[in-house]
C-alpha cells in the first residue's frame, strides 16, 4: 500500500486523484483538521509510537509502517514542502525510535518498525527558482536518510496539469 | 534600530530557542528596541505581521524538525510572504537572522532550514543577514549555569559572535554550523540514559516499551468509485 499525503484542494473533483488514491492510505488538505507537532516527544516516551495530540493524525507512524511507498504530493515552498503536508510530516515523529545511530558520519534515529518505505515526491509550482529546486532536492534526500527510507525520487511539475499527465 | 527576537518553539515552559534568545538579548546594540515574539501553534494577528514588516531586523529562532522548518513556523511565514505582497510599504530594509538548534549532534544537518530562510527572504524582498545552526540543542537545558564562550557552550560562543557581527555591521555573511565542545558518543550516551530512559521512567515506562510497535488502527481506506472501505 502506499500512503499519499498532498495539499490539492476540492480532490474530490479531481477524478485522476481518486484513480491514483483508490486502495490506499490518502491524506488530504480538505480531510479532517490538523494539529500541528507541539514538540513534546509524548510520542517517543508517554504513549510509544502514538501521538498524544487526539485528532484524526495520532496514528501517522503506524500508517506509515503498513506501506510500502511514501508519495508527497506538495506545492513546493521555498524549496520544501507546503504547510499542510510539512504538518503532516512532522506529525510522523512516531514513525522512528528517539535513539540514535550513525549514518554517512551522521547521527539519525534507528527505526520502529522492520519495513521501510520508498519515498515519492512530486513538486509543483511556476515560477519556482533554482536555488529552490536544489534545496528540496536536498531536503527529500536528508528526509529519506532520517526515515529510513530504501531510496527516493522527486520531481518538478509547473502545474497541476502536468502532474495529472503523469500520475494517471 | 528596531529588533524582533522571535521564538519559533512550540513547545510550552523552556525551549531552546528560548535560551539562544536569552544569550543573545545582552549581545545585541545598546541603541535597539527589541521586541519579543513567540510563534506557537495559534496563528498571529494581522496586525503583528504588519508590526513585524516594520522592523528593521527579525531575529528567528527555532527547533529544526524533519531537517527543516517546524509547519507551524512554516505557515506563519507563508502568511507573512502574504502580508508583503498586499501591504504597500515595500520591506527592502528587513534583515533576517536565524538561530537553529536540533536534536542530532551535528549542527549543519541545519543546513536546509538556513537554506529555506534564504529561499523565503527572497520571496519577501528581505534581506538575508546570516544564520547559525546548532547541534545537540536538547543540552542547553542542563548547561544554564555555564557562561557562554565557555566548557560546553564555547562554539555557542563563536556562533553568536558570528550572528552579532552581522547584525552590528550590516553585512550578510555565509551561515555557521556548530555543535557543543564535547565528543558525539557522549551526546549519544547521555541522550539514552539521561534523556530519554529516564523520561520514559517518569511515565512509568521501561526502555523497551519505547520501542513498541502500534499496529495499523481501523482507518477507511478510499475506494475508486469515491467510497470509502474498512481495513
Ligand atoms: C517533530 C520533530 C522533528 C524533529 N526533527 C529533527 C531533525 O530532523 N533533526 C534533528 O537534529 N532534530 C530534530 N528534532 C529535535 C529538535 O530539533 C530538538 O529537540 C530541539 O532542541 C528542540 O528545540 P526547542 O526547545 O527550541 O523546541 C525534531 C523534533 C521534533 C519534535
Amino acid at each position: 500500500m502506499k500512503m499519499i499525503v498532498h495539499d490539492l484542494e476540492n480532490a474530490g473533483e479531481l477524478p485522476w486523484l481518486t484513480a491514483f488514491g483508490s486502495g490506499q492510505d490518502v491524506i488530504g488538505i480538505d480531510n479532517a483538521v490538523i494539529r500541528h507537532c507541539t514538540g513534546c516527544f509524548g510520542c517517543w516516551t508517554r504513549t510509544p509510537g502514538t501521538c498524544v495530540l487526539k485528532d484524526e493524525y495520532r496514528h501517522l507512524g503506524a500508517r506509515l509502517a503498513a506501506c510500502d511507498e511514501m508519495v508527497l504530493i506538495s506545492r513546493c515552498t521555498y524549496g520544501g514542502y507546503s504547510p499542510f503536508v510539512c504538518n503532516v510530516l512532522n506529525r510522523m515523529l512516531p514513525y522512528v525510535l528517539p535513539y540514535f545511530r550513525m549514518l554517512k558520519g551522521q547521527m539519525h534515529h534507528q527505526l520502529r518498525y522492520e519495513q521501510t518505505v520508498k519515498f515519492n515526491v512530486y513538486f509543483y509550482g511556476e515560477d519556482l527558482t533554482a536555488n529552490e529546486r536544489q534545496t528540496a532536492q536536498e531536503l527529500v534526500q536528508a528526509n529519506s536518510l532520517n526515515l529510513g527510507a530504501k531510496g527516493f525520487e522527486v520531481s518538478f511539475y509547473d502545474n497541476i496539469r502536468q502532474l495529472k499527465e503523469v500520475l494517471s | 534600530m528596531n529588533i524582533a527576537l522571535i521564538n519559533g518553539s512550540p513547545k510550552g515552559g523552556a525551549t531552546n530557542s528560548g535560551f539562544l534568545l536569552e544569550k543573545l538579548r545582552p549581545l545585541l546594540p545598546q541603541e535597539a528596541a527589541i521586541s519579543t515574539y513567540r510563534i506557537g501553534p495559534k496563528a498571529l494577528k494581522n496586525e503583528q505581521y504588519l508590526e513585524l514588516l516594520a522592523m528593521d531586523m527579525l531575529v528567528l529562532a527555532f527547533p529544526l524538525y524533519f531537517d527543516a522548518i517546524p509547519s507551524h513556523l512554516l505557515r506563519m511565514l507563508t502568511e507573512m510572504e502574504r502580508s508583503t505582497q498586499s501591504s504597500n510599504q515595500r520591506p527592502q530594509t528587513v534583515r533576517v537572522y536565524a538561530m537553529i538548534n536540533n536534536g542530532f549532534f551535528e549542527g549543519d544537518q541545519c543546513k536546509l532550514a538556513v537554506e529555506l530562510i534564504r529561499n523565503w527572504c527572497e520571496r519577501c524582498g528581505f534581506m538575508f543577514g546570516t544564520a547559525f545552526g546548532h547541534g545537540a540543542g536538547e543540552m542547553f537545558g542542563s548547561v544554564g549555569h555555564v557562561p557562554v564562550g565557555s566548557g560546553p557552550l564555547k562554539n555557542l560562543g563563536l556562533a553568536l559572535e558570528h550572528l552579532v557581527g552581522s547584525i552590528r555591521s550590516g553585512e550578510s555573511t555565509e551561515p555557521f554550523f556548530t555543535q557543543p565542545n564535547f565528543p558525539r558518543g557522549l551526546w549519544k550516551l547521555s541522550s539514552t540514559q539521561l534523556f530519554w530512559n529516564a523520561t520514559a521512567k517518569k511515565n512509568s515506562l521501561k526502555p523497551k516499551d519505547l520501542r513498541r510497535r502500534p499496529g495499523m488502527p481501523p482507518i477507511r481506506l478510499p475506494q475508486s468509485g469515491g467510497k470509502r472501505q474498512d481495513v
